[in-house]
């Protein structure tokens, strides 16, 4: 059977000039839902590198007791550097840390002319080659003789001890509470533009029923009198979909690199190809809504 | 054509619509189909055009088991059954050509069958300089005429009137009632429901009288009966 595509076209622009306040609401809804369906995906990959790069930059920190024995701390060194998983060690003295924490608050310098004694304890920075090992390698300077001598508390020699887990852990925890907002903001999204997409078929088989009685009398196919519907409710969909890249594009090229001027220690940028997956995700979104949409709307109020 | 087997059809708790129904309509007929309303006339056409199932027996129509088919073959027996309605069934912002072409542009044909049709049937019903006209500009008659050209423009092998003059003056019945007998002459099965009692009796064709669902009367060059 030839099938007539200039006639499913032109029956779609018909049908959009006749209900077109429906729509607009059904692309609208669905561009909102695109739009966060983007913005989550975009987020959780700006989100998923800023962890990357925190892990990378995780350290451990060893505080030292005051008068610690020399010999001692170098063979903690010693061990330490022993151990693959290690990358490398810094030893910061109290002169040091007091002269770090002095150009730290450059905005009071007086608080700390005050200090008559200093305060700060000498500290080991340990890096491991992998952001991973840093628990493992943690355990192992617990579990270090030498360690619990030299440490800054050894009565409870775990406070001497800082690691930038914690915070890759509450970041974990943060973007995992994110995840589930999104969702459910997503599928609320979806559903009403679901609705929307049933309500503008319906519609549009409304308008359109002397139409469908006469096809079905001169022995219209189904597939015939479907296909306006479905492609109606297929590019409603797509246009959202189209909107809600448009949208995603300017905000990634216009408002980022602002974003990441005002906070540089953070890398916000995309990598390449994130954004063509982006883009896919969104299409693939907008072909399930669509179709499923007219889809239902088709079962429910066109009896073939 | 069509073949009728015990063919009984219940509404929902109701008494019978249909009841018992044996028919034969060969290949080339013109039939009446006669009857009071409620008699059961547009039960039957409705059978014929699978809009209903019966309850009980067997119809074939073209050659195909009606009970049977799958309903994704519906649409293809229609093709084969042209049909023609008290109330026209024109679209109101078609014109006379236009509402013909989209009978075929539904079932797929090309623009150059399209064509080559459309003016074709449109003289053979008479309308050939009401192309351009839309239905509001065109008689009763007229638009009848329209949508018989429509019902016939896929050349179909049987022809469903259903009181195609109800709402036609006697003289302009005539002359459908005459069209249609000039399809019926090209080969085309034509089976009339009415209660044109004039008409029947004119015509002498074959008479199917239907009273509470059941035939009571099947007779050759026919006319509509006293007790009906």
């Amino acid at each position: 059977m030839a099938i007539n595509l200039g006639y499913f076209v032109r029956e779609s622009v018909v049908s959009f000039r006749r209900n077109w306040v429906m729509s607009l609401g059904a692309i609208i809804t669905i561009y909102l839902s695109l739009l966060l369906v983007g913005v989550s995906v975009t987020g959780s990959m700006i989100v998923g590198q800023v962890v990357r790069d925190v892990e990378e930059k995780v350290s451990i920190r060893i505080f030292l007791k005051d008068g610690a024995a020399p010999e001692d701390v170098d063979k903690l060194q010693a061990d330490l550097a022993a151990d693959p998983r290690v990358k490398s060690i810094k030893y910061t003295s109290k002169e040091q840390a007091l002269e770090e924490f002095k150009a730290s608050m450059t905005e009071s310098p007086e608080i700390v002319e005050q200090l008559e004694v200093n305060p700060l304890p000498a500290s080991l920075d340990v890096d491991t080659v992998k952001p991973q090992d840093v628990m493992a390698v943690v355990e192992t300077i617990k579990a270090n003789p030498t360690f619990v001598k030299v440490c800054d508390r050894p009565d409870d020699p775990e406070r001497s001890l800082k690691y930038g887990q914690q915070i890759v852990n509450q970041l974990f925890a943060f973007t995992r509470v994110l995840r589930v907002v999104g969702v459910v903001f997503i599928v609320m999204l979806a559903v009403i533009s679901l609705i929307f997409i049933n309500n503008t078929i319906r519609l549009a088989i409304y308008a359109r029923r002397k139409e469908i009685g006469i096809m079905r009398l001169v022995g219209a196919s189904n597939w015939f009198i479907r296909t306006p519907f479905l492609l109606e409710g297929l590019i409603q969909s797509l246009v959202g979909a189209l909107l809600a890249l448009l949208t995603l594009g300017v905000f990634e090229s216009f408002a980022l690199p602002k974003v990441e001027q005002t906070v540089a220690f953070l890398n916000l940028s995309l990598s390449p190809g994130s954004m063509a997956q982006v883009a896919v995700i969104l299409i693939v979104g907008a072909l399930v809504i669509g179709l499923s949409g007219s889809g239902f709307a088709l079962r429910r109020y066109l009896k073939v | 054509m069509i073949s009728m087997r015990n063919v009984s059809k219940t509404y929902i708790a109701g008494k019978p619509a249909l009841a018992e129904v044996n028919v034969d309509i060969e290949q080339g007929e013109f039939v009446f189909l006669v009857g009071h309303s409620g008699s059961g006339k547009s039960t039957f056409i409705k059978l014929l055009l699978r809009e209903i199932l019966p309850t009980t027996g067997s119809i074939v129509v073209a050659g195909q088991d009606l009970v049977r088919m799958k309903s994704w073959k519906v649409p293809f027996l229609r093709r084969n059954i042209g049909c023609v309605f008290q109330d026209f069934k024109l679209l109101p912002n078609k014109t006379t050509y236009e509402n013909v072409a989209f009978a075929l542009e539904a079932i797929g044909r090309s623009k150059h069958v399209v064509r080559t049709q459309v003016p074709e049937v449109l003289r053979l019903v008479g309308l050939e300089d009401k192309i351009d006209s839309y239905p509001d500009e065109l008689s009763g008659g007229e638009q009848q005429r329209v949508s018989i050209a429509r019902a016939f423009v896929n050349r179909p092998p049987l022809l469903l009137a259903d009181e195609p003059t109800g709402n036609l003056d006697p003289t302009t019945s005539l002359g459908i009632m005459s069209l249609l007998s000039r399809i019926n002459k090209t080969g085309t099965t034509v089976l009339v429901a009415t209660h044109d009692r004039e008409m029947v009796d004119s015509m002498r064709k074959r008479v199917i009288a239907l009273e509470n669902g059941r035939i009571i009367r099947d007779q050759d060059r026919g006319v509509y009966g006293d007790g009906d």
